[in-house]
């Protein structure tokens, strides 16, 4: 199994704490964002990143002009000494989104959705075409950088800083901030002490602290127990009740179903399909399922068997528990009598 | 349910079970690109990634002051984290300093470079270069080594040279407390001419002020031409140590120009400029205001020029780096 293959296994990974749940319908304003044929390429200085692009789907160009025959010897070493590639990861994308809009994106791995994400929320300039957008984008990824040596306190005043609060604006949201990310004492800690969990719970809080007229959020929730998936859920649906936009990339299509209206499928640096949740969520899922090797028709039926076998087993755990409980209360009951 | 829009010319199908292993094909979009133009005025939308105007920027910035200087404060701060003194390494580090540049230019060479007191004279020099030499590698890396945060979070991007230097100067004033005392008490070794502290010492905030904001016009040209040539920052390094030499540092100008071998006129225009750019300036003025030195006596000059050359770095610096604004992050 190639690590490509594994990343499309956990795309399909439904969590529980997704199971039925569905985003809420919010009426649709005006268009507030409208892309035009974007493309978006990148500058790789150094031989080594070509590989790694090229494994991930994107189209890479080769800018240098190709050494004549007789310089072979010089060549031996092109791509060590001024080896530079570029990557077109977004290749001619265009939609427009409406006011109060959750908007999906998904793809396999190397398909430009976050790229194509950070040229929307206008970080990455676009080679062609043009982004419009109404209000101030504000991106979420796990990696935004904060400063991990200082403090959770000290980083929620730079973030907060970073997207345009003022100072005294940060000190009054900061118990909000800290409760959200649950982080509790932890946030009087440099940030090195961290678990991934709690930096990117923090991050979300801090970024969400904004309330953005669109927030963009990269695959932050994947780290997330399920207390603070549902704190950011009704984070989610706050920002759409004031008419903001959310943008959501997630490799757990569960977390999509449950959170988006509309999904955008990119491949290999294109929109193959634009939506609403459901028909575009079933398509990418078949499509992942044939891309799995050794995944014929027998397997799948040993998978289910060995699913239901779980869950009967969950069941009568369950059942033996609430007996249990139920012989325990009749017991108290008796003793109290 | 309502539908959302979807620029799509036909209603997307889910892949039928036969070609699942192939994609969709890429979806034509349902409108023109000059309909999404005309949609995207028609609403008022602004468009991204474009350089704001010179004023917008500059008010944008004033605005973020407060940013900077908590980046500032944070980032000299973290310098000193990971260890058990802490913050007190704040003024261990110069003392240590100047500690070793006394011993071995003012007690094992013991070299009298024309002036009366020459550990002052290193140790002024040293400290203030050391101040110009880390803006222009920090302000260099400021961009370069950012690009998570660039493509993270949008601010203007001004805001990390400007930050990068505040921080400098933050750990620069201890350093300084640290080069008075070492310059007062270096007249108490044998063979070094005593310092007093004068009325002139007043003016030492002026002149860090003023290499303040040239350094910061050094910081903005750096960020921008190694973020789009990152193989200008491997050159920096000696380019810095020939900046040292040629603005007398360790060593007084005035002895170099009169070593060389070449017609007087030429000895004068070389002579003169060596000693008129910025960097000179500013350590000739330092060294001014702290040292009763007869090579450096109070020059309005001087003043004027360190002062004119503040000012043309900055303006220039700023203009520079504000052209590459929409830019930044995308290497």
């Amino acid at each position: 199994m190639t690590e490509a293959d594994e990343h499309m296994d956990f795309d399909l990974e439904v969590e529980p704490e997704d199971a039925g749940q569905e985003a809420l319908e919010t009426d649709l304003g005006d268009p507030c964002l409208v892309v035009d044929d974007l493309h978006v390429v990148y500058r790789v200085i150094g031989g080594r990143a070509r590989k790694e692009a090229e494994k991930g789907g994107a189209e890479i160009r080769e800018i240098k002009v190709k050494v004549p025959f007789h310089k072979r010897l010089l060549q031996a070493g092109r791509r060590h000494v001024g080896a530079v590639s570029e990557v077109h990861a977004v290749r001619g994308v265009s939609f427009t989104v409406r006011h109060g809009e959750s908007i999906g994106i998904v793809g396999v791995n190397g398909s430009g959705k976050s790229t194509m994400l950070r040229a929307i929320a206008g970080l990455m300039p676009p080679k062609k075409g043009s982004v419009h957008v109404s209000g101030e984008p504000s991106l979420l990824g796990v990696n935004a950088a904060l400063m991990p040596q200082l403090t959770g306190e000290r980083n929620i005043m730079i973030g907060g800083l970073a997207l345009g609060l003022t100072p005294k604006q940060v000190d009054e949201k900061f118990d909000e901030v800290v409760e959200f990310a649950g982080i509790g004492d932890f946030v009087y800690l440099p940030m090195t002490t961290y678990s991934s969990g709690m930096g990117a719970r923090l991050r979300f809080a801090i970024s969400s602290a904004a309330s953005p007229d669109i927030l963009m959020i990269d695959e932050a929730l994947a780290t997330g127990d399920a207390a603070f998936k549902e704190r950011s859920k009704s984070r989610i649906e706050e920002v759409r009740a004031n008419a903001g936009t959310v943008f959501l990339v997630s490799h757990s299509i569960s977390t999509i179903e449950a959170m988006c209206t509309r999904v955008l499928w990119m491949h290999q640096g294109q929109l193959v399909m634009d939506g609403p949740v459901h028909e575009v969520a079933e398509a990418y899922k078949n499509f992942v399922r044939a891309q799995r090797p050794g995944m014929g028709p027998a397997r799948r039926r040993a998978l289910q068997r060995k699913r239901a076998a779980e869950e009967a087993a969950r069941k009568k755990a369950e059942e033996a528990e609430l007996k249990k409980a139920q012989e325990a209360e009749a017991n108290k009951a008796e003793a109290t009598a | 349910m309502s539908t959302p829009t979807t620029d799509a010319a036909a209603p997307a199908k889910p892949a039928a079970s036969g070609n699942a292993k192939q994609p969709p094909p890429p979806l034509v979009p349902g409108t023109t690109s000059a309909e999404r133009l005309a949609l995207a005025k028609q609403y008022g939308l602004r468009p991204l990634n474009v350089r704001p105007p010179l004023g917008e920027y500059i008010r944008d910035l004033t605005g973020r002051w407060a940013f900077i200087r908590v980046l500032a404060t944070s980032t000299a701060y973290a310098k000193n984290q990971n260890n058990y003194l802490g913050q007190l390494w704040a003024v261990l580090n110069p003392i240590l300093n100047a500690t070793v540049y006394v011993l071995i230019f003012g007690i094992l060479l013991g070299l009298n470079r024309g002036v009366d007191n020459s550990i002052a004279f290193i140790v002024i020099g040293v400290f203030m270069y050391r101040f110009i030499e880390s803006s222009v590698t920090g302000g260099a890396k400021s961009i370069s080594g950012k690009t998570q945060l660039l493509r993270s979070l949008h601010f203007p991007r001004a805001v990390l040279p400007m930050s990068t230097v505040l921080s400098l100067l933050t750990t620069l004033l201890p350093a300084i407390v640290v080069m008075c005392i070492v310059t007062l008490l270096s007249g108490l070794l044998p063979g070094y001419e005593m310092i007093h502290v004068t009325w002139w010492w007043l003016l030492l905030p002026a002149a860090i002020a003023l290499m303040w904001i040239f350094n910061t016009g050094l910081a903005f040209f750096m960020a921008r031409y190694v973020a789009t040539t990152p193989d200008i920052e491997n050159v920096l390094p000696f380019v810095m140590r020939v900046v040292m030499y040629a603005s007398g540092v360790i060593f007084p100008l005035a002895d170099y120009v009169a070593r060389l071998e070449i017609p007087e006129t030429s000895k004068a225009i070389v002579g003169g400029v060596l000693e008129y750019q910025p960097v000179a300036v500013y350590l000739y003025l330092v060294r001014s205001v702290l040292m009763q030195e007869e090579q450096f006596p109070p020059s309005g000059l001087m003043w004027a020029l360190g002062g004119v050359w503040a000012v043309v770095f900055f303006v220039i610096g700023f203009i520079v780096f504000w052209r590459g604004e929409e830019r930044y992050g995308r290497d």
